[in-house]
């Protein structure tokens, strides 16, 4: 195997992070690394400041008109437990679906476990998509919200949100959107797509560090406290500071990731989200031609993702007939160098309907820095593979 | 919605009581012997387990046995020297339902359970 590896498990987390990314994070903890709103001394406005520009910046990227409903979290997992379990109430109905990440269905498989709630799920269709109308269709008059994912991180579809969101509106449900795949990716502007929350993650194509993401509210939708303890305000009374962000954050904040946040947001920003979307959906459509002609090569999703690109966020899921993906995963990192994600990526409903859900598959996730050589490389690699193995 | 639960039943390999999971893995690594292994080849399609695939089996587990996990996919190849297709080829299970499991590691269920 060659010492290089071609990283091709963007969906999982961006690797490498973008130069001065690393770089920049470690400097500007070592000068204001200090908690931010917290006491009086310049360091600690320093680093309030810090994070009020970062949470400014998130607002606009987003489309959110309000830069102090920017909670910061740990990830999209965590923006997505906040907001949910900050909307339920008991007897309410919940809607989802098949296609979501285990950050929408457990929480919501939990809360319906507990008697908290109902819930539904919508299906997808043969290309992966979900339909407005079918989500529509599960609106109940106690539907407090419809929670999904922008993009499926195991087809990469990216989902009708405007059309469900204005169905929800006339419904008045809130849409809550997970955009760990696509932020970042794909446009995102809440207050034109008509989206109440967006949970994001800042260490996939966002391209910051792990542990830090935070959820995106639009003015009007309440999300009550469900964490509670220091905020740095109000301090002298025990109950929770119910000022935005501040009553949905509790402890201090995670500096050094929104630092880290503030530069990938940066090098996405001068790249442009477009762009970088364009020449991923280039590379993924290289990697679907060439994967797509092997007859012991199995593609799910992706079917019209040259046809259609916008539609497409740069990931392929597949299996190769007579081996287990896992073997295929490791063959593809032993001998070739390839890092790719096998298994059922957090989102055993939608490997349920694919047929997939005992052994699940292979996913390929393209990246900035993924290079059309390295596309190259995984499709011989792949043909290799299915080619010994079918032999 | 049903949960997946991951399941083990008692079954008797060469001679002893042993629980295996849903995709035949020793529950426990401690109980694999040698005529285990052999006649779980057996019942994948070997007649018998020769020296190389032996010796792909005893580096698996000494190094399980030495480190407590199994090895990366690099040191798998440095250890028995072959290529990871090689040793896709070299049982006819492949390398984890074949190789891992005759060896009586532990079933590497990475984002399954």
């Amino acid at each position: 195997m060659t010492e290089r590896i071609v990283y091709l498990d963007n969906a999982a987390t961006t690797f490498p992070k973008p130069p001065g990314v690393l770089q920049g994070m470690v400097e500007t903890y070592a000068r204001i690394g200090v908690s931010p709103g917290r006491g009086n001394h310049d360091l600690a406005t320093q680093a309030g400041d810090l994070v009020d520009a970062t949470r400014a910046r998130v607002a606009r990227f987003f489309g959110a008109p309000d830069p102090t409903r920017v909670i910061f979290g740990a990830n999209a997992t965590d923006a997505l437990n906040t907001v949910i379990g900050g909307l339920v109430r008991p007897g309410d109905h919940v809607v989802a679906t098949r296609l979501d990440h285990n950050s929408v269905l457990r929480p919501l498989h939990h809360l319906a476990g507990t008697g908290v709630i109902t819930w539904d799920l919508a299906p997808f269709d043969d290309g992966g998509f979900v339909d407005p109308d079918a989500v529509a269709a599960l609106l109940r008059p106690n539907t407090r919200a419809v929670v999904m994912t922008h993009a499926s991180n195991v087809l990469g579809t990216v989902q009708p949100v405007a059309e469900i969101a204005r169905r929800c509106a006339e419904r008045g449900v809130p849409l809550v959107v997970d955009a760990a795949q696509s932020a970042g990716l794909v446009p995102i502007d809440m207050a034109a797509l008509g989206i109440s929350a967006v949970a994001f993650t800042g260490h996939k194509s966002l391209y910051g560090p792990s542990g830090i993401g935070g959820l995106v509210v639009m003015p009007g939708l309440d999300v009550a406290t469900t964490r509670f303890g220091g905020t740095g305000m109000d301090s002298t009374s025990l109950t929770h500071s119910q000022s935005w962000p501040l009553r949905l954050e509790a402890g201090t904040l995670n500096l050094m990731g929104v630092i880290g946040l503030s530069l990938g947001m940066d090098f996405v920003e001068r790249q442009g989200v477009e762009a970088l979307h364009a020449r991923e959906m280039a590379l993924l459509a290289r990697l679907r031609d060439g994967l797509s002609g092997h007859p012991g090569i199995t593609l799910h999703g992706a079917r019209d993702a040259g046809a259609d690109p916008a539609r497409h966020v740069p990931v392929l899921s597949v299996n190769v007939a007579g081996i287990h993906p896992q073997d295929v995963g490791a063959i593809l990192d032993g001998d070739f160098g390839i890092a790719v994600r096998v298994g059922v990526h957090c989102a055993p409903l939608v490997h349920r309907d694919l047929g997939t859900a005992d052994r699940g598959a292979v996913r390929f996730s393209l990246g900035a820095f993924t290079t059309a050589e390295e596309i190259d490389l995984a499709i011989a690699a792949m043909h290799v593979i299915a080619g010994t193995v079918s032999s | 919605m049903a949960e997946a639960v991951r399941s083990r039943a008692l079954r008797t390999v060469a001679g002893r009581a042993v629980y295996f999971d849903d995709e035949g893995f020793f529950w426990d690594p401690d109980d694999w012997t040698e005529a285990a292994a052999e006649e779980l080849a057996r019942e994948s399609g070997m007649t018998r387990l020769d020296d190389l695939r032996w010796r792909v089996i005893r580096f698996l587990r000494s190094y399980y046995l030495y480190h407590g996990r199994a090895p990366l996919n690099r040191e798998l190849k440095a250890g028995t020297e072959l290529s990871l297709l090689e040793l896709e080829r070299l049982f006819p299970d492949g390398i984890k339902l074949g190789a891992r499991r005759l060896a009586g590691l532990p079933n590497p269920r990475t984002c399954l359970d």
